[in-house]
């Protein structure tokens, strides 16, 4: 066996090139338009945004129009891209708690100090397919729909941070102190991951993991397939302010923009504390973008590898080695390569064994006979 | 204005329209030399997060941001912005770098940086206060049936 170059493609794979730029366009009258992909399909622009590990929204918004929508080739090309650039800054803790909130709702407690809020959100709407959206008119639709969210002047003060219902929870003492010593996190986008984790590669890998997988793997431990059945102690969307070190002067930061996050905290079984209280175990979610269903996810996967057990969820290596989008979408794709080599020695032990099998029957037959005989 | 830290500036130009932005950096332009140290380009900075449950941080992943740093007199100023904004960036260098210079235009600035950081309050205030509209009370069924 030895390696067979293929040779003469050059010229396909420019009309395979081709090819697919004539099917993403053929049927159209007009490209589309970035910005709209940017600004109108927030979701799809957050998934690819968080599984490509890059918060660039008019870049996810090029990546899915490059992709023709497919998220996990969008996600790639984010990756890809990436790491073109350098990393000149780390930027100061984000610390969701002072989000400028635009959703916030607890499943756990009704009454959370500063209120529920709804905010954007699916969840109370009919699953109905809206056929106006054939014809809608942006001027008209906006406009209509700024005239049924009426402002009331009280609410204009308002300001929209609120006290975490964790820390609600640690002030009455249902929940663990934490280590108040600052730890350095690792960084798997530097470091190669190895087992065990710490928990801050496993919050890394999850918050840059694939929706669907991971809503999967959290789905399976719901059902069962593991320990983890929470109540969510918060949900929040939001903004959340960005600022790195100024460099000229140690004891100022600069403020560079923010970004939305989702931030889910889920409220788990009890736990005993190493003092013998017993406290809540929470689970812990964030993730770029809108993105209520991977941060819950997160969150339940976080928890059921806090956890000791015999099922999928509670072993990291299977859960953190097969969330990850690119990974998953490259291995499974790659077998569309040429494969002919290990093909055809797949091949030649299949003769083989055949021959030999061949050979042994007719043996055996030859003795059968013979013994009739 | 002087005493306005770096944070709140920032926040101010990040958030600025544009043409305000050109309009005064323009100025510190038609007084002082503005030196380009490193032309407007995209890269990255890695986002650490706290993860309230262990109150440590974590890396949750990295935005794509647009530097740029320009110096006047030899003083620095720098321009950092999410997104690929370049024209921003550098505006927000000149005038980081006015500030650093001692220029005395920036005096003038002061109440034009401030009604502008006026009007970005304003619009979050909008935002909020459409948001808060959504804001529900859950009732339980319990309760339902003490009041009636």
């Amino acid at each position: 066996m030895g390696y067979v170059a293929v040779t003469g493609g050059q010229a396909a794979i420019e009309t395979a090139n081709n090819l697919t730029q004539w099917y993403r366009l053929k049927d159209s009258d007009r490209s589309l338009k970035v910005e709209d992909i940017e600004h109108q399909m927030r979701q799809l622009i957050n998934r690819v945004m968080g599984e490509g590990g890059l918060y660039a929204p008019e870049y996810a918004a090029i990546a899915v129009k490059q992709a023709e929508g497919d998220p996990a080739e969008a996600a790639f090309l984010m990756r890809a891209y990436r790491s073109t650039l350098a990393r000149n800054y780390y930027s100061e803790t984000i610390e969701p708690e002072k989000m400028r909130v635009i959703r916030r709702i607890s499943s756990s407690f009704k009454d959370i100090p500063g209120g529920q809020i709804l905010g954007p959100t699916y969840d109370y709407t009919h699953r109905l397919l809206n056929f106006d959206l054939r014809d809608e008119n942006h001027r008209d639709a906006l406009n209509q729909i700024l005239d049924h969210l009426s402002i009331d002047p009280k609410h204009m003060s308002v300001k929209l941070t609120f006290q975490k219902v964790t820390d609600l929870l640690r002030e009455q003492g249902l929940v663990g102190n934490p280590d108040p010593q600052e730890q350095k996190p690792f960084d798997m986008t530097r470091q190669k991951l190895t087992f065990p984790a710490s928990r801050s590669a496993r919050l890394q890998a999850l918050s840059r993991g694939e929706t669907g997988a991971m809503t999967a793997l959290a789905y399976s431990s719901l059902r069962g397939y593991g320990a983890v059945h929470p109540t969510i102690g918060e949900l929040r969307v939001g903004y959340a302010g960005v600022a790195i070190a100024y460099p000229y002067d140690e004891k100022e930061s600069l403020y560079i923009g923010e970004m939305m996050l989702t931030e889910v905290e889920t409220i788990n079984s009890f736990t005993l504390n190493d003092d013998g209280a017993i406290t809540f175990r929470l689970g812990y979610g964030l993730v770029f973008g809108q993105n209520e269903t991977k941060a819950i996810a997160m969150a339940i996967l976080e928890q059921s590898l806090e956890t000791k057990g015999k099922s999928p969820t509670q072993d990291e290596e299977f859960v953190l080695l097969h969330i990850d989008s690119v990974e998953a979408n490259g291995f499974v794709s790659h077998l569309k390569l040429p494969h002919y080599i290990t093909f055809q020695s797949k091949l030649d032990v299949l003769r083989q064994s055949r021959k030999i099998s061949m050979e042994q029957k007719k043996n055996e037959m030859r003795d059968f006979k013979g013994q009739e005989v | 204005m002087a005493e306005m830290s770096k944070r709140r500036l920032s926040k101010i130009l990040v958030n600025s329209d544009l043409p305000l932005l050109k309009k005064i950096s323009d100025q510190a332009e038609a007084l002082a030399e503005i030196r380009v140290e490193r032309a407007p380009q995209t890269s990255l900075v890695m986002m650490k997060a706290k993860d309230s449950v262990s109150t440590q941080p974590f890396y949750m992943g990295e935005v794509l941001v647009t530097e740029c740093t320009v110096s006047i007199n030899d003083k620095f100023g720098i321009g950092v912005v999410i997104g690929e904004q370049p024209e921003r960036a550098y505006r927000m260098a000149a005038i980081d770098a006015a500030f650093n210079a001692g220029l005395p235009i920036v005096k003038e600035w002061g109440p034009l940086l401030i009604a502008e950081e006026a009007r970005l309050a304003e619009r979050q205030n909008m935002e909020s206060a459409r948001v808060s509209e959504s804001r529900v009370n859950f009732d339980t069924m319990e309760e339902f049936h003490d009041q009636h």
